[in-house]
């Protein structure tokens, strides 16, 4: 079982940080699988009810160099369980560095090793090496971990800019601990929250839809025009809006039946966040 | 008796070097003399002290004269004035509100009635008034063997900030290892509390990066790296290189590490000397290593007074003589 990576370019490392940093965020506890051809950060073991989960993929063109031998000829992977706020204060050291290296040790016990080299204010190169401890998943674990299944959404819609969006979930969390998210095929959004004494609604237009489901042929405009819905707590909503730190190409929101699932597109990551209906 | 007059500007180096001192214990002894006024403070378990003398052409003016107390021969007694950090901190809290608004400070004795005065006068006319009490006590004694140091070296504050930040936060001490080729500063392994939660870090910083590097015996020596934080936002304000002298814990004298930072125009030095936590060897019937942070154990150590007079070779020997050394 052997793993070993490297990335020497600036944006790329930058983006493997705020990769680390979100999942530290959106994440207590995540499993990383190293695949041959990605990294991915998932969830410790099966969705317990009413927790959001994470999903989050690295493809390996972020690396310049990529090795991975997994734990056997037929089953060519490793799983790896990390605390995620520790891996995300190891790699934030690595802001400005000019290479970040990833490989999987064992020195007091098994460790994901992040050696970052950086270059100091006077010129001259600094290593820094973080030994972050890992615990290495035994293959009948591995069922526990599935990849989740992402069911055709009853509606998508492309978010509008995350900071406005941020401070609207944050000042509805206030009054409220769940939020209404709903929108239509015409790009309109709603969020909503209602208390007892008042009712909040913030209106989008204009936004666009992603393209449609084949079976979903147009009935006609009232059919675009229906409002999908869900009901989701207000603050998991806004620890995805607070912890996401990928500048992506866009967000989706996809509204599912009993979920919201968030997906954060990017030409080389792809990260998914399931909050549950509430 | 003391009285002395600084501007905006230099109140704020003034403050940091308070906040600095501040992290180590909550006493400061103000210790003003003929060389000028030093600020010092050690910490509960006496493993770290921290000591910073701003010279009379620091200030404005800088005036002092020896207190009126006399012991029974006559002689007069120095004796520092000790405050509680916890009532001096609070003035000095915005330390850039200070820098743009104070024209003046002035800070004078009240004789005879244990009190500290300090004065700022604010733009717009606004004075406000700092009256503070202090006690009298002995000044602590520091023993600082500088030519016991085989390990030296001098580095810009800066420097050594940035290997230092991307520790975590939440680690508490750092093992200073050195060769003559290599620097590296690394998490302690001594906090065995969890070994296989927490992340070991290590930093290696080039021997060119250091404006002077002689090292005559491979060491390491560790520190409390709160200590060490606090000394190094200290230098931001004096912006002047830090000396480190070491060496290391042999058997009849523990390690001990001193920062100084000297910068000859402001005419301040300041010092923390941290000891290496070497006790477990020195001492092994003795209670578990101090440091810094390690505050709430009931170290047999920590009852016995910083002006313990006997030499000492077990557990907290190395404050015995002061020291008014300074670079620059």
């Amino acid at each position: 079982m052997r793993f070993r990576a490297k990335i020497t370019s600036k944006d790329f490392i930058e983006l493997f940080i705020q990769v680390s940093v979100t999942v530290g965020r959106l994440a207590k506890v995540c499993v990383l699988r190293v695949s041959e051809d990605k990294l991915c950060f998932s969830p410790a073991g099966p969705m317990a009810t009413g927790e959001a989960q994470l999903w989050c993929e690295v493809r390996r063109g972020v690396f310049g160099q990529f090795h991975m031998q997994g734990v056997s000829q037929e089953l060519r992977e490793i799983y790896l369980e990390l605390k995620a706020d520790l891996w995300s204060r190891a790699a934030r050291s690595a802001g400005k560095a000019t290479s970040l290296k990833l490989q999987l040790t064992n020195k007091h016990c098994p460790c994901l090793t992040l050696s970052v080299e950086l270059l100091s204010v006077s010129g001259s190169v600094r290593k820094a090496v973080h030994d972050v401890p890992v615990r290495v998943l035994p293959i009948r674990w591995w069922a526990e971990c599935p990849e989740p299944v992402i069911r055709a959404p009853e509606m998508s819609v492309c978010l509008p800019a995350s900071k406005t969006l941020k401070n609207i979930v944050e000042k509805m969390a206030h009054m409220s601990s769940h939020v209404l998210v709903e929108a239509n095929w015409h790009g309109s959004m709603n969020l909503s929250v209602e208390t007892d004494t008042v009712c909040v609604q913030s209106h989008f237009n204009h936004l666009e839809n992603p393209s449609k489901p084949a079976r979903d042929t147009p009935r006609g405009d009232e059919d675009a025009e229906r409002m999908v819905q869900v009901r989701v707590d207000s603050r998991k909503l806004l620890q995805f809006f607070e912890g996401q730190q990928i500048h992506p190409t866009s967000i989706l929101c996809n509204i599912l039946s009993n979920a919201l699932h968030l997906v954060v597109v990017h030409e080389n990551v792809s990260l998914h966040y399931f909050i549950p209906a509430a | 008796m003391l009285k002395c007059t600084m501007n905006g500007g230099q109140l704020k180096v003034f403050g940091k070097t308070i906040q600095a001192l501040a992290r180590l214990s909550n006493e400061l002894w103000l210790d003003p003399s003929k060389q000028g006024l030093v600020l010092r403070s050690i910490n509960s378990s006496c493993s770290a002290y921290g000591y910073a003398l701003f010279s009379p052409v620091f200030f404005e003016q800088y005036q002092w004269s020896t207190s009126g107390t006399m012991n029974h021969d006559d002689i007069p007694l120095t004796l520092n004035f000790k405050f509680t950090m916890q009532f001096l901190l609070p003035i000095f809290k915005c330390l850039n509100f200070l820098e743009r608004n104070v024209e003046k400070c002035k800070m004078f004795t009240k004789s005879g009635k244990c009190r500290f005065i300090i004065q700022l006068f604010c733009k717009h006319s606004i004075k406000k008034t700092h009256n503070l009490r202090f006690e009298e006590s002995r000044p602590i004694q520091v023993l600082l063997e500088k030519n016991m140091c085989t390990n030296i070296l001098v580095i810009q504050p800066r420097l050594l900030a940035e290997t230092v930040v991307l520790f975590p936060s939440n680690l508490e001490e750092v093992t200073l290892a050195v060769t003559s080729v290599d620097f590296c500063l690394r998490s302690s392994n001594e906090q065995a509390a969890d070994m296989n939660s927490s992340v070991r870090s290590s930093m290696c910083v080039d021997r060119d990066e250091f404006d002077f590097f002689q090292i005559g015996l491979d060491t390491e020596v560790t520190f409390c790296l709160k200590d060490l934080k606090g000394f190094l936002t200290l230098c931001e304000a004096v912006r002047g290189p830090v000396a480190i002298h070491f060496d290391f814990p042999g058997r009849s004298s523990p390690a001990r590490a001193r920062l100084t930072l000297g910068q000859s125009r402001s005419s301040q030095a300041a010092e923390s000397i941290s000891r290496k936590i070497s006790r477990k060897r020195l001492c092994p019937t003795e209670s578990p290593p101090e440091s810094g942070a390690q505050e709430n154990h009931s170290s047999p150590l920590k009852k016995r007074a910083p002006s313990r007079e006997q030499p000492d070779r077990e557990c907290s020997p190395v404050f015995r003589r002061v020291s008014t050394e300074r670079l620059g």
